[in-house]
C-alpha cells in the first residue's frame, strides 16, 4: 500500500495536448475515481500511472518512488482493463499466478496466493477453465483475482464495468468496493459513468478536457458543485440549468420565470450580472401552489416519477419521488427548495 | 405459412397425376460425372495398387498372385528400411530448420522498419520458382570444382565441400535447398498469426513483470502455435513425399545416401519394372502417411487455443 501523488503531470501526443499541468494527491489505501467525458484524459492518465504511456512532463511518485521513468513491471502496481486482458491460452489458474510465476516465487506459494484470491472472489470452481469458457463477469473477476495474486502497492481499474450487462455492472461494482474494503489497497478506478463514481469513490477527480475539474468527496460534488460542468456531470437526471439574473431580491429567468434564492445569496454581491440557476430534478417538488408549468414528458418508474416541465417557456425537469397522478398535457404546480439551488456565473461558469 | 404449405401440396398431387411415378425425380445423374473422376483418379488406381500388391507382377512377365510375399519382401530388405530412415531424418529437418528459420523471418518482418515491404517481397520469391528449375540451380552451386558455394567458402578460408557429392552431406544439402524454397512459406503463416495476436495480454503481461524474452516465451509462443501447427503439417506432407528436387539432384545417389522411399519407390516400379513390390511399398507408404496426419491432427487440437472459443 502506498500514496500516489501527481504532481504537474502533462502529456503531450504530437502537438496536442491531451492533459496539461494535473496534480493530485492520492492518500494511502483510498479509493479514486477519475471521472470524465470520452476523450478527457483520464484513461491516459491512468496509463501513465500504470507505465503503459510515457509522461511528457511532471512527476509520478508511487508512496517515496520517483516511478515516472520506471517500465511497468517495476512500479508493482496491478491493472484490470476494460476488456479484462486476459491470457487467452491460460487457465484461470495460470493467469492469476502469472506475475508470480515471472518472479520465480516458489510453486506452492503461488497456489496458495492464488487459492486464496480466488476465495475472495468466488472462483474456486473455474481454476481449470480458460476464459473462453468463462461469462464476461467471470471474466472480469479472474482480472481482478490477477490484481489481488499481487498484492501491489496500487489497483487501477480501466472502465472494469464498460463491457457488462446493466445488472451484472451493478453485482461487481459493489463487489469492487467490498473487496477494497476488505484489502484496503489504494486504488485508482477510472469511469465515465457518474453512477459509478459516486457509489464507490473515497474520493472523485472530475476530468474534462485534461483539466481537473473539482476534486472531491461524491457527496461535496453533489452538494457544492465548483462549476457548471461539475454541476452538470454529476447527478442523474442531470441538474437544470437556467439563465438569468437577480433582480429585486428573485432570481428572473431570461424568459420571465421567477424563482426562489437561497438566503446566503446577497443580492447585492450578485446583481446585474448574467448568472445561471442551478437545481436539480429531485429538489424540485409538486405542491398546491407554486410554479405553473405543462407536462411535456412523463416517465414514471414506479419509485419516482420523471417529467419535463415547460414553465412560462423553460423547460424544467423534475423528479418526484412522491406519486402524483400527472399525464402528458397536464398542468402541475412545483415549489423549489431555495436551500438547494447553486447559482454560477455565467461568464467563468465558477459557482458564487 | 398454412396456406403456402397447402399450395405446395396441391401442386405435388397435380404432379403425380399427371405424371406417372416411372418419372419420378432422379437425382443420380448430377452426381455420375463427379462419381465417374474419383473412381476413375482415386478409387480405380488405390484398389489396383491394393490388388497389384498382393501379386508379383514385374512388367514383360506373367502376373502371379503373391498373397503377402510382398510384405514379407519389404519386411527384410536392408534397402527399403534404410530409405525409411533417409525420409525420416530428410523430413525432420525440412520441417525443423523452415520452421525455425520462417519464424525467425517472421518476428523481424512483424517488426516496422524502413524498406519492410520490398524486402519481404524479395523473401518470398523462392516459393515462387519451379522446384525442377531450383534443383538444377543448386546443383551447379554445389558443384564441388565449379560451384559458387566452394568458391564463397574459399573466400573465408574453408576447404570445399562435396555437398552433395558425399554420403554423409548429400541430405543436409537437400535440406538446403528445401530450407531456402519453403522458409518463406512459414514466414508468410506466423506473419498472419502475428498479425492475427490480441494486443491487450501484452499490456497485461508489462504490467505483471514480463520482459521481451518472457512475454515471446510465454505469450507470443504459446500464441501463435495454432499457426506454426498449420506450418507443420504444410511442411511434413510436403517434406516426406518430396521428390522432384531430390530426383533431380542425386536421384537418390551417391549410392543410395538419400534415397527416400519416394525414390525407391518410383526406382522399384518404373526403372526395375518391379510394379508388385513398388505397390506394396506404396501401401506401406501411405499406412505412414495417414498415422502422421493422425498425429499431427492430435497435437493440433491441443495447441489451439483459439478454436475452443466456441466449443
Amino acid at each position: 500500500m502506498a500514496t500516489v501523488t501527481l504532481h504537474n503531470i502533462q502529456k503531450r501526443f504530437g502537438a496536442v495536448n491531451v492533459i496539461q499541468d494535473l496534480s493530485v494527491d492520492i492518500a494511502d489505501g483510498e479509493f479514486v475515481v477519475l471521472v470524465g467525458p470520452s476523450g478527457c484524459g483520464k484513461s491516459t492518465l491512468l496509463r501513465m500511472v500504470a507505465g503503459l504511456e510515457e509522461v511528457s512532463g511532471g512527476e509520478i511518485r508511487i508512496g517515496a518512488r520517483e516511478v515516472s521513468n520506471l517500465p511497468a513491471r517495476d512500479r508493482d502496481i496491478a491493472m484490470v482493463f476494460q476488456n479484462y486482458a486476459l491470457y487467452p491460452h491460460m487457465t484461470v489458474e495460470d493467469n492469476m499466478g502469472f506475475a508470480l510465476k515471472l518472479k520465480r516465487a516458489n510453486p506452492a506459494d503461488t497456489a496458495e496466493r492464488v487459492k486464496k484470491a480466488a476465495a475472495i472472489l468466488g472462483l474456486e470452481n473455474l481454476l481449470q477453465r480458460y476464459p473462453r469458457q468463462l461469462s464476461g463477469g467471470q471474466r472480469q473477476r479472474v482480472a481482478m483475482g490477477r490484481a489481488i495474486v499481487r498484492n501491489p502497492q496500487v489497483f487501477l481499474f480501466d472502465e472494469p464495468l464498460s463491457n457488462l450487462d446493466a445488472k451484472l455492472r451493478v453485482v461487481m461494482r459493489s463487489e469492487i468496493k467490498a473487496m477494497h474494503q476488505r484489502i484496503g489497497t489504494t486504488t485508482i478506478y477510472v469511469t465515465h459513468d457518474q453512477i459509478e463514481a459516486m457509489t464507490m469513490a473515497d474520493k472523485i477527480v472530475v476530468l474534462h478536457d485534461g483539466n481537473i475539474e473539482q476534486v472531491g468527496a461524491p457527496l461535496e460534488l453533489y452538494d457544492r458543485p465548483a462549476n457548471l460542468f461539475v454541476a452538470g456531470f454529476i447527478g442523474s437526471p442531470a441538474m437544470n440549468f437556467l439563465d438569468g439574473k437577480i433582480e429585486e431580491g428573485v432570481f428572473r429567468t431570461e424568459k420571465g420565470l421567477i424563482l426562489p434564492l437561497p438566503a446566503e445569496v446577497s443580492p447585492a454581491k450578485a446583481g446585474g450580472r448574467p448568472l445561471v440557476y442551478g437545481i436539480r430534478p429531485e429538489h424540485i417538488r409538486a405542491s398546491d401552489q407554486g410554479i405553473q408549468g405543462r407536462a411535456a414528458i412523463v416517465e414514471g418508474t414506479g419509485s419516482e416519477i420523471f417529467a419535463k416541465l415547460d414553465c412560462g417557456g423553460e423547460q424544467l425537469s423534475c423528479l418526484f419521488r412522491k406519486r402524483i397522478d400527472v399525464r402528458f398535457g397536464d398542468t402541475v404546480s412545483i415549489s423549489i427548495d431555495a436551500k438547494q439551488v447553486h447559482l454560477f456565473d455565467k461568464a467563468t461558469g465558477h459557482r458564487l | 405459412m398454412a396456406s403456402v404449405s397447402i399450395e405446395t401440396a396441391r401442386t405435388e398431387t397435380g404432379n403425380k397425376r399427371s405424371k406417372p411415378s416411372r418419372l419420378a425425380p432422379n437425382y443420380w445423374p448430377f452426381v455420375v460425372p463427379a462419381l465417374i473422376v474419383i473412381g476413375a483418379v482415386i478409387v480405380f488406381p488405390w484398389v489396383f495398387t491394393l490388388w497389384m500388391s498382393v501379386n508379383s507382377w514385374t512388367l514383360g512377365q506373367e502376373q502371379t498372385f503373391a498373397g503377402l510375399d510382398n510384405y514379407i519382401r519389404l519386411a527384410t530388405d536392408f534397402r527399403f528400411w534404410e530409405s525409411l530412415w533417409h525420409t525420416l531424418i530428410f523430413t525432420v529437418l525440412a520441417v525443423v530448420a523452415p520452421l525455425f528459420l520462417g519464424t525467425l523471418a517472421a518476428l523481424i518482418f512483424d517488426a516496422q522498419f524502413p524498406g519492410r515491404g520490398f524486402l519481404r517481397g524479395v523473401f518470398v520469391m523462392p516459393m515462387m520458382a519451379t522446384p525442377v528449375a531450383i534443383a538444377l540451380v543448386w546443383t551447379m552451386m554445389y558443384h564441388p570444382q565449379l560451384g559458387v558455394l566452394n568458391y564463397l567458402l574459399s573466400l573465408v578460408g574453408i576447404g570445399p565441400q562435396e555437398w552433395i557429392y558425399n554420403r554423409y552431406s548429400v541430405i543436409p544439402s537437400l535440406v538446403l535447398v528445401e530450407t531456402w524454397q519453403w522458409t518463406p512459406l512459414i514466414m508468410l503463416i506466423v506473419l498472419g498469426g502475428l498479425a492475427a495476436l490480441p494486443r491487450e495480454p501484452y499490456e497485461s503481461a508489462e504490467i505483471d513483470g514480463a520482459n521481451a524474452w518472457q512475454k515471446f516465451r510465454y505469450l507470443t509462443l504459446p500464441m501463435i502455435a495454432p499457426f506454426l501447427m498449420i506450418g507443420v503439417i504444410i511442411r511434413s506432407i510436403d517434406a516426406i513425399k518430396s521428390f522432384d528436387i531430390i530426383y533431380a539432384m542425386t536421384q537418390g545417389g551417391p549410392g543410395t545416401a538419400s534415397e527416400t522411399i519416394n525414390i525407391y519407390l518410383y526406382n522399384t516400379a518404373f526403372a526395375y519394372y518391379d510394379i508388385g513390390y513398388g505397390s506394396a511399398m506404396a501401401v506401406v507408404f501411405f499406412v505412414i502417411i495417414v498415422a502422421l496426419s493422425f498425429l499431427l491432427m492430435m497435437v493440433r487440437a491441443r495447441t489451439n487455443w483459439s478454436d475452443m472459443e466456441t466449443r
